[in-house]
């Protein structure tokens, strides 16, 4: 439900009350008193895929009193009857529904907006959907898995006038120290910046187990290729090393998008180029061992793994001042997830617009792909492409599995 | 080293150590510039893809075709569409591969795989913004199947165009239960039309969505776009 229909509610809810009588019992929990807005104003959510990091997420948006939690979808058993007694408890109700299938919450009008928090190979179908269905949307880091979902999710967004948050809560969290002397002009111009970040994606081969859990398979593979139940396949850990999803290429972009979404998220940000994209990706390699180098269309130069260097690590210009500039904010309280919901009310951008977001996620994936291909590529941002190369251009996607489409 | 690699690929299946496989992914990496490298490791792959190598196997060679393939590989793959098991991998090869002959061998399958198959390959045809399938794509938007219908009108708003806009609007005034997937690739035309400077193209799409018949959510899609080609034409 859009803020159209929400004020419409609100207006039918005042007129309702003034035409009929009184209902005998109108709770405080409806009507809202010092503490809680009414119901009627309140952002109503819900939230699909509520492990490690959705569970984090619906915690923050269940304790919000602005925030009416209503529905939840996971495809396992276990962590959806969880998630579920959890909103229940927190309301003292049984109202909460869970959801197996996203596709049954999504149509729900009701839902103003939902957090996404799945593994990245859904990412993109859900958010497109849920935009398609009118909810605005605050889905987690790495928003993408290739290169081809981020314009898609981000027409989608723009299409239907959807508040789209991406989900690095340290993109300004953690690197302020960074961000404000070089936006207060005190290193010059930023000549370059270095990320660490690790490790590359791996194909994930894993033998079948016997299912130990309740687990809709089929669900949690969705556009990913078919492969057997393994639980490290689809463990939710933040382990990066061959024992969780977040290992293997057919779920995630690996160290480099998962990590890399705060990383080059935060060197973007400290070097103000959140709003482009790098032109080319030079492969380099030290005593066999490669690294990258991103040349932006201002001469910024982003690197990855430089040998013998921190990670953000920043080279200015010694004895240069430039102009000081506001930085960027979240509105509204609570970090990430108040300036989503803040913006959910007033329809302004969120700091971590889809569209800032997508353009961190295809530094990752501009690496990857470098590094996959062992060599330099160039990349045009207005074409999406990589300009006359093939081979390259074959990677901007892949297929999905059936039924699942962007 | 390649010898070696390939005949561990035959055996290869779930749980197979992927340490012995690094000469083929080092082949696909060095022979970028080497026609002859490529063309002799293209070769082998078709060859594992045709044996009686497991599933695993035979993913594991789409995925390198994905990157390699060319219209030596179309007809090995073309062969896998139809089978359950392999059809999305044979898409995974055939969807990025920049030759007439894949997206020939995707439109032949439109209309020979079953249902099931059958949105996974028209979804490849739209990732490929294949023009060629419009007309395959137009039979289909009336399926029976909601699911084939559902898959041919988002391929159409993917691949874009005055042509592909034509057959979603006149699909839009009689459907019914697929009628918001037929408008959202409406406007996913309208967006890329605006985007290629037609914006007399566009404008006529948003202006026949922006009437009290549209749900709000999608007038307000259609005012927002022709707010955007005014702006643009003024």
């Amino acid at each position: 439900m859009n803020m159209f229909e929400r004020t419409s509610r609100r207006r039918f809810l005042a007129t309702a009350g003034a035409a009929v009588a009184a209902p005998y019992i109108i709770t405080s929990t409806a009507l809202g008193n010092a503490d809680r807005p009414a119901a009627s104003d309140r952002i109503v959510m819900g939230g699909i895929g509520i492990g490690n990091m959705g569970r984090g997420d619906q915690s923050d948006f269940l304790n919000r009193k602005d925030v009416q939690y209503v529905a939840l979808c996971d495809v396992r058993d276990e962590v959806r009857n969880k998630a579920k007694t959890n909103v229940d408890n927190k309301y003292g109700n049984k109202d909460c529904t869970a959801y197996n299938d996203f596709r049954e919450l999504l149509a729900r009008s009701d839902i103003d907006a939902v957090h996404i928090a799945t593994p990245d190979h859904w990412h993109a179908v859900m958010a497109i959907e849920a935009c398609r269905q009118g909810k605005d949307v605050y889905c987690q880091k790495p928003e993408t898995l290739t290169l081809r979902e981020g314009p898609l999710m981000i027409a989608a967004a723009r299409r239907y006038g959807r508040v789209f948050s991406g989900g690095s809560q340290r993109v300004l969290g953690d690197y302020r120290q960074y961000v404000d002397p070089v936006w207060a002009g005190e290193l010059g111009t930023i000549k370059s910046i270095n990320v660490n970040v690790d490790p590359l994606p791996k194909l994930c081969n894993l033998p079948a187990e016997d299912m130990g859990e309740k687990i809709d398979w089929n669900l949690w593979l969705g556009p990913a290729p078919w492969a057997p139940y393994n639980s490290k396949r689809c463990s939710g850990s933040f382990s990066i090393n061959g024992a969780s999803w977040r290992s293997f290429s057919d779920y995630s972009g690996g160290g480099m998008t998962d990590w890399g979404a705060h990383h080059f998220g935060g060197a973007t940000f400290i070097c103000d180029v959140r709003e482009s994209q790098p032109e080319e990706v030079t492969y380099h390699e030290n005593s066999g061992k490669p690294y990258l180098s991103y040349r932006y269309p201002n001469g910024l130069i982003i690197y990855h793994n430089r040998p013998n260097t921190g990670n953000l690590v920043i080279e200015g210009t010694p004895g240069e001042r430039t102009p000081s500039k506001p930085v960027p904010m979240y509105k509204g309280e609570g970090g990430i997830y108040g300036d989503f919901i803040h913006c959910v009310k007033t329809r302004e951008k969120p700091f971590r617009d889809i569209e800032l977001a997508v353009n961190t996620a295809v530094v990752s994936h501009l690496g990857n792909i470098a590094y996959q291909l062992r060599r330099s590529l160039k990349w045009d941002a207005a074409t999406q492409q990589f300009p006359g190369d093939a081979e390259a251009n074959r990677l901007v996607d892949r297929a999905r599995r059936e039924p699942w489409q962007v | 080293m390649l010898d070696e690699a390939f005949a561990i690929l035959k055996q290869y299946d779930w749980g197979s150590d992927m340490a012995p496989l690094a000469p083929i992914e080092d082949a696909v990496a060095l022979s970028h510039d080497q026609a002859e490298l490529r063309r002799d490791l293209e070769n082998r792959l078709v060859a594992t893809l045709q044996s009686d190598a497991s599933r695993d196997a035979k993913d594991y060679v789409c995925r390198k075709l994905a990157i390699v393939g060319t219209v030596a590989s179309v007809p090995a793959l073309e062969a896998l569409l139809r089978d359950k098991d392999h059809s999305h991998m044979a898409r995974f090869a055939l969807e990025r591969m920049p030759t007439r002959e894949a997206a020939q061998a995707l439109r032949e399958a439109a209309v020979k795989v079953n249902n099931e198959l059958k949105v996974g390959v028209l979804g490849s045809l739209g990732s490929r913004r294949d023009a060629a399938a419009i007309p395959v794509l137009k039979g289909l938007l009336t399926d029976s199947d909601p699911s084939v219908a559902r898959a041919a009108a988002l391929a159409l708003g993917s691949i874009g165009g005055v042509e592909a806009a034509n057959v979603l609007k006149e699909a839009a005034m009689s459907a019914t239960g697929n009628k918001p997937v037929i408008i959202d690739a409406l406007l996913a035309c309208a967006e890329a039309l605006l985007a290629g400077q037609k914006q007399t193209e566009a404008l006529a799409i948003y202006r026949s969505l922006a009437i009290d018949d549209q749900t709000r959510l999608v007038r307000l899609a259609a005012t927002r776009g022709i707010l955007a080609c005014t702006s643009l034409q003024s």
